[in-house]
């Protein structure tokens, strides 16, 4: 999958570009604040009508202007994807696929994929399990599109069961919370099965990766495992059942505390360098290393298991990384259009084109 | 400020903050109705000037028959005695029905959906509006639906089926489960429509959740 084209109206601090991106490698090179990293979430935000950076898509509009326009092109095998988004300052964005109005974020996902790096990523590894838990998540929902339902639907269903546990403890209706456990042990069974699937996809490349990346002969183990005790249960029925029999066990516990305390929202995904857990026993140059292992990996899990390579959007990752590691990563990177902002031209040990970014202007 | 009330606090930008503006630029009637009028489903601010200006120029038996309308409707009508459907006697018309089967119940969310459900022509049985769906967040509980009324009708008209027609979004879906475990052991069959396909059209346009569902609940031909 390529883009082809983009567009760029009144999008952060650009009032307008068109943009031919190479099909290969694009390296964006540009002062501080020259725009580098907007442009970069343009491109994700075409892919995936997100912000990378989290923000409000509000916060995307450039100031002073009422709404910014994205459109770009992305061809794959043989196909043609038009995406048009159009963002309020305030209000509701509209997005267009091949020029019919998309009606769900969701509507995209299998359409366009991405995968992105960003010096926050370090978070992956140094901080708690729930930006572990959400990168395997999305993940997942780069695989299996339909996984980004499963995914709300256990959320929808784990708010619902607090909000009874919450108003009504002890009072709660059994077979009112009889049927949330039922709906949560279905979606989350899925999810928890999609998690350890992911995990089995990346586990060795992100082990082969790091190793590349640090040179050394370290062994990475990704281990999913559930602070409430559930095994590792194979398909996705094993995993509905093990979470119905916790859910059923954890009921008294539960209706005392007021809230829900198993099921995949409590799991945790341990990183272990040389058995060692790296979130508290590894250098910041391992955990960024690592972090950039899952990444690549999952970027080739996904390239694998769809037949073709998603956007890669690396931001500011060359700046971090010392010689060796630098010429590591510039001899793994996948096949695939790379899009890669760095302040330092001579940071980047890649061929590619090459574009200075300055004044709002490409060169 | 014209109409003598203090400006909302603008949360949410300039566009608010002229909205806000020329809300209070009208005489107090009109204010008063345009006001109103806000505080309907679906109308918003603009939808509601536009409302406004044109019952002002309307023929004034015409505004006042829209009026007549509305108070009339809520004067005349109550919920039915047996199914809580709308209706301007004590029962409504489908349970009146002597031609309908009194032991097939279909369960509905709101009064309006069995609107639908008749359009279809394919349901002969009377119906139960539940009042809404199981959600926790919102405070709907079993005891804030119609839930005991449909177990004393289940028991006292000895109802053979309960069609539970609840949408199909996570709470409607989890309270048809609710009802199941609820009515099963009361000897009544309880059933769901299917999900499916939509009819004269392409499989491309099915989206991949309805044909998730379709194809769990396929059937031998």
């Amino acid at each position: 999958m390529r883009l082809s084209w983009l567009e760029l109206n009144d999008f952060r601090s650009y009032v307008r570009l068109l943009w031919t991106p190479h099909p290969d490698v694009n390296v964006l090179v540009g002062r501080n604040a020259s725009g580098k990293t907007n442009l970069l979430e343009a491109v994700g935000y075409l892919a995936s009508l997100r912000s990378f950076r989290k923000v409000p898509d509000g916060v995307l509009v450039r100031t002073g202007a009422d709404r910014a326009v994205v459109r770009g092109e992305l061809a794959g095998e043989g196909t043609s994807t038009l995406i048009e988004v159009e963002t309020p300052a305030a209000g509701r964005r509209r997005a267009q696929v091949n020029r019919e109005r998309l009606g769900r974020i969701s509507d995209l996902l299998g359409v366009v994929r991405s995968i992105t790096f960003l010096p926050d990523d370090l978070d992956l590894v140094k901080r708690g399990p729930a930006y572990r838990r959400d990168m395997l998540d999305a993940a997942a929902v780069q695989i299996w599109p339909a996984a980004h339902r499963d995914q709300q639907e256990y959320e929808r269903s784990l708010r619902q069961r607090n909000s009874l546990l919450k108003q009504m403890g002890n009072r709660a209706d059994r077979v009112s919370l009889q049927v949330w456990d039922d709906r949560l042990a279905h979606a989350g069974g899925l999810l928890m099965a999609r998690r350890a699937a992911v995990v089995r996809a990346v586990e060795e490349r992100t082990g082969a990766f790091y190793r590349e990346l640090s040179g050394d002969s370290t062994r990475v183990v990704i281990d999913y495992r559930s602070t409430w005790g559930a095994e590792a249960a194979g398909d996705p029925a094993g995993w509905q059942a093990a979470l119905g029999d916790a859910l059923a066990a954890a009921r008294q516990a539960d209706l005392d505390r007021r809230l829900s305390t198993v099921g995949p929202h409590r799991d945790d995904v341990v990183l272990l360098l040389g058995g060692r857990d790296s979130r508290i026993r590894a250098s910041q140059g391992e955990q960024r290393s690592l972090a950039l292992a899952l990444r690549l990996a999952t970027h080739r899990a996904v390239e694998e298991s769809v037949g073709a390579a998603p956007l890669l959007l690396l931001d500011d990752v060359f700046s971090e990384l010392d010689a060796h590691r630098s010429a590591a990563l510039s001899r793994i990177l996948p096949d695939a259009q790379t899009f890669v902002t760095t302040a330092r031209s001579e940071d980047v040990p890649l061929r590619g084109r090459r574009w200075e970014l300055s004044g709002g202007e490409l060169r | 400020m014209p109409g003598g009330r203090a400006a909302k606090p603008v949360i949410i930008g300039r566009v608010y903050l002229l909205a806000t503006l020329m809300s209070r630029m009208f005489e107090p009637p009109v204010q008063r109705l345009i006001d109103e009028l806000t505080r309907l489903p679906g109308i918003g601010r603009k939808s509601a000037q536009r409302l406004a200006f044109h019952l002002l120029n309307v023929e004034e038996d015409e505004a006042r028959s829209l009026a007549r309308a509305i108070v009339d409707m809520r004067e005349q009508t109550s919920y039915c005695s047996r199914c809580y459907n709308v209706t301007s006697g004590s029962e409504c018309s489908i349970c009146l029905d002597p031609r309908r089967d009194p032991d097939v119940v279909c369960v509905v969310e709101r009064a309006q959906d069995i609107a639908v459900v008749e359009r279809t022509r394919e349901f002969r049985g009377r119906y139960h509006v539940l009042g809404g769906a199981l959600s926790p967040i919102d405070g709907i509980g079993p005891a804030q639906l119609r839930i005991e009324e449909l177990r004393r009708r289940t028991l006292d008209e000895s109802l053979t089926e309960l069609i539970i027609a609840t949408n199909p979004t996570i709470e409607g879906d989890t309270t048809a489960m609710y009802l199941a475990r609820r009515f099963k052991p009361l000897g009544v069959t309880v059933t769901r429509p299917a999900s499916g396909l939509p009819v004269g059209g392409d499989m491309d346009y099915a989206d991949e959740i309805t044909l998730g569902r379709a194809l769990t609940g396929r059937r031998e031909l």
